[in-house]
């Protein structure tokens, strides 16, 4: 049953990435220094200065204390009807405190079905991870965790 | 808002009605306490769950001194698992000096031994399991196991846990889950899991190799439906959620743990939808204070039996309708809990943290003909008298505890090092003021499958945000960001800390060797049972050995050994190592 909820997520991806082929490793703009991006610059980036409301709409599955910062599981899953007049255009994938804070860009379309996606991302220490994220209507809205990257010590 | 019988039984029990559930025992010795005092039960429902979590591998009976010290963050003082010393007794209203004051604090802790004797065994524990049976009928009675069970000992060492899984056989383990047990390799793991007559269940392990079979697969079974009573009861599985974080990568590569309460929730949605069971219970060894909030994150669970923080819990706690009860560490308690459950739900439970006073109770012969079978072949090396101790060894407290003193004193004496690290895990024994430290205690304190004290260099820097990194996992606001340990114990350094303080900023005032770090130099650094050693640089090849050869050369050097209980870390914004709910101080 764990296998056959893994190809169901797999598939969703592969059908996102068939479908829209507009992932980018995004670092197009306001760059400081070659492949270095803060956070703030990169917000400002994606939402060209709009206002982002933090919304209950997105699931943002990573963990507490990452297993190994170099590979962190992240899904993100957004509440959306994903209709022609109501849907997710893009899902924005941030890390606080990494040398380029941003991780990946991800354009949907209605076609998508739902607004889910799923990757692994390296992160640099212990940092917030963040969903940006643009709808149709051009709001944005976001939701955070803290991660923790940690030597470990204790049992 | 409906109040149910369920939870009038709660509130009854925080304002101490029906009174023998809480199973106070007054202050009288072992000769006026009769074994009834102990076995004292008001039976309920149809079916009763004992449970045991971490002892850690102590077959034979021994001393354990609580802490007298255990800060957390200021949300979380005085809350179940961060009470200790008179705090503790003043939560549970203990009697002083009672037997269980003896069992579930450090006040008075040599003087109650000497009156008391030793604790657990499972020679003991038998006689008490037995007692249960028989009196509800063995049909009737689940016995779960936390985890934690076979590590910690050197019988549990020499044989890579088989002396305890016939421990566990003997008592009659029905269901485990594990996070020390990962230590022995994953090979291992299931070769005595092929040995345990129990059942390992785990929801939380899932394969992560992506050339593997069990890639995104469940690595064990998630839960087990048992009957007992007429009633069904689903067991799920929690093995330790930071198992490969706190413990070396690579007994487990391949394996990803995590807390995963989403799959948490579809189990128990599972066990109530399709398969009607009249009660769910979590075994967990996620830690008492991360089972809180786990109760507050997962909805429809009954019962979490937990493990992991060795916290004795004389009452259980409920939060949001699930019933959170652990039962110490060390075998030094059963916890017995009697339900009703019927038609889907429970309807009612009576709790009791059983000690298992040795002195007391008594041994079952089988029992202990079983612990010498397993120890004769070790009796010439674990029995051998090393030296003497002037004052009180024991392990546990948050920064500071004089059994790890005496190793970072034994590692400072053989590698020459500037600073030790000794790891800050919660199990180990205690030795009492006069006594001999054998060989066997020495295990009991670092018999691990990862012993080798390695000495390289580190930065300063690098020291001072390992440290405040460290704090970070002790000290979290929030339990689920915790580990569940204490802070690393410390050789040649002393500092200063404000644990409310953020992240980065809890350490001031690091000295070693009796001078302010130096941030831009390199200090030798020895350190074991963790992995600082991949950090640092110019790693002494020649000098790794074991810590327990380590630790014995130097008790045989030194002959009698005058720890004091003074300390090394100066604490800036808590008045005792016991505060009270709501205050910083006692």
């Amino acid at each position: 049953m764990q296998r056959r909820d893994f190809f169901k997520k797999l598939g969703l991806v592969a059908a996102a990435s068939a479908l829209t082929p507009a992932i980018s490793f995004a670092s197009e703009t306001k760059v400081v220094s070659k492949n270095t991006m803060s956070y703030q610059t990169a917000v400002d980036a994606i939402t060209g200065g709009k206002t982002v409301t933090v919304s209950s709409k997105i699931k943002l599955k990573v963990p507490e204390i990452a297993e190994n910062g170099a590979v962190v599981p992240v899904t993100v899953n957004i509440d959306s009807p994903m209709t022609e007049n109501n849907y997710v255009k893009a899902i924005h994938i941030l890390a606080s405190h990494n040398f380029n804070a941003r991780s990946i860009d991800v354009y949907l379309t209605p076609a998508n079905g739902k607004a889910m996606f799923s990757t692994r991302i390296k992160l640099g220490g212990t940092q917030d991870v963040t969903a940006l994220v643009e709808l149709s209507n051009g709001d944005f809205i976001s939701a955070s965790q803290n991660v923790k990257v940690t030597i470990g010590g204790c049992g | 808002m409906d109040i149910s019988r369920r939870d009038f039984m709660h509130i009854a029990a925080v304002f101490g009605i029906g009174a023998a559930a809480t199973g106070c025992v007054s202050p009288k010795t072992p000769a006026q306490i009769s074994i009834n005092d102990i076995y004292n039960f008001k039976a309920t429902g149809n079916f009763t769950l004992l449970h045991m979590c971490d002892i850690h591998a102590h077959i034979k009976p021994l001393y354990w001194r609580e802490p007298s010290t255990l800060i957390s963050a200021p949300n979380l003082v005085g809350t179940p698992g961060f009470l200790c010393g008179d705090a503790f007794a003043k939560h549970y209203g203990l009697e002083p000096s009672s037997l269980d004051a003896y069992f579930d604090t450090h006040v008075d802790f040599e003087e109650l031994a000497k009156k008391f004797g030793k604790m657990g065994g499972i020679a003991h524990i038998k006689t008490y399991l037995e007692r249960v049976r028989t009196e509800r009928g063995n049909e009737n009675v689940l016995f779960l196991d936390s985890g934690d069970t076979w590590q910690g000992t050197g019988v549990a060492l020499k044989t890579r846990g088989e002396a305890i899984v016939k421990a566990q056989n003997y008592l009659g383990v029905d269901v485990m889950v594990g996070h020390w047990e990962f230590t022995y390799g994953k090979e291992r793991v299931k070769e005595l899991i092929e040995m345990l007559d129990a059942k390992f269940v785990t929801q939380n392990v899932i394969g992560n190799d992506p050339f593997a079979d069990e890639y995104e697969e469940l690595i064990f079974e998630p839960y087990t439906i048992e009957e007992k009573g007429g009633a069904k009861i689903g067991i799920i599985g929690q093995s330790f959620p930071f198992t490969s974080t706190a413990n070396p990568k690579e007994f487990t590569e391949g394996w990803s743990f995590g807390l995963r309460l989403d799959t948490l929730q579809e189990y128990v949605n599972e066990l109530r939808d399709e398969h009607k069971v009249d009660c769910v219970v979590v075994l967990s060894h996620d830690g008492f204070s991360v089972d809180q909030e786990v109760a507050r994150q997962v909805h429809g669970i009954d019962f979490i039996l937990s493990g992991h923080t060795h916290d004795p819990s004389p009452q259980p706690i409920t939060i949001d309708g699930t019933v959170i009860v652990i039962a110490g560490s060390h075998g030094k308690f059963i916890g017995r809990l009697d339900i009703d459950a019927k038609d889907g739900k429970v309807i009612d439970y009576e709790y009791k943290l059983v000690p298992i006073a040795s002195n007391i109770i008594p041994a079952d012969p089988a029992g202990v003909k079983l612990v010498n079978e397993l120890y004769a072949p070790f009796d010439k090396e674990f029995g051998e008298v090393l030296g003497q101790t002037k004052n009180i060894l024991y392990k546990r407290d948050t920064f500071f505890s004089t059994f790890d003193q005496l190793i970072n004193d034994a590692i400072m004496d053989e590698m020459k090092c500037d600073m030790s690290f000794t790891p800050g895990y919660r199990w180990g024994t205690t030795v009492l003021a006069g006594d001999n430290i054998l060989m066997d205690n020495v295990y009991e304190m670092c018999g691990i499958t990862y012993p080798n004290v390695y000495t390289f260099d580190l930065k300063g820097k690098q020291i001072a945000t390992l440290l405040e990194d460290i704090a970070d996992n002790v000290f979290n606001a929030n339990p689920l960001y915790q580990q569940g340990g204490d802070m690393s114990r410390l050789g040649g350094v002393t500092y200063s800390i404000a644990v409310a303080n953020k992240a980065g900023e809890r350490i001031s005032k690091l000295m070693i060797g009796g001078k302010l770090i130096d941030l831009d130099k390199t200090y030798v650094v020895s350190s074991w049972g963790g992995n600082l050693q991949n950090a640092g640089s110019n790693l002494q090849e020649n000098k790794i050995r074991a810590v327990y050869d380590v630790t014995r050369d130097y008790i045989k050097r030194e002959k009698i050994v005058d720890v004091s209980n003074e300390g090394n870390v100066t604490l800036v914004d808590y008045d005792c190592g016991c505060p009270v709910k709501g205050s910083r101080s006692c």
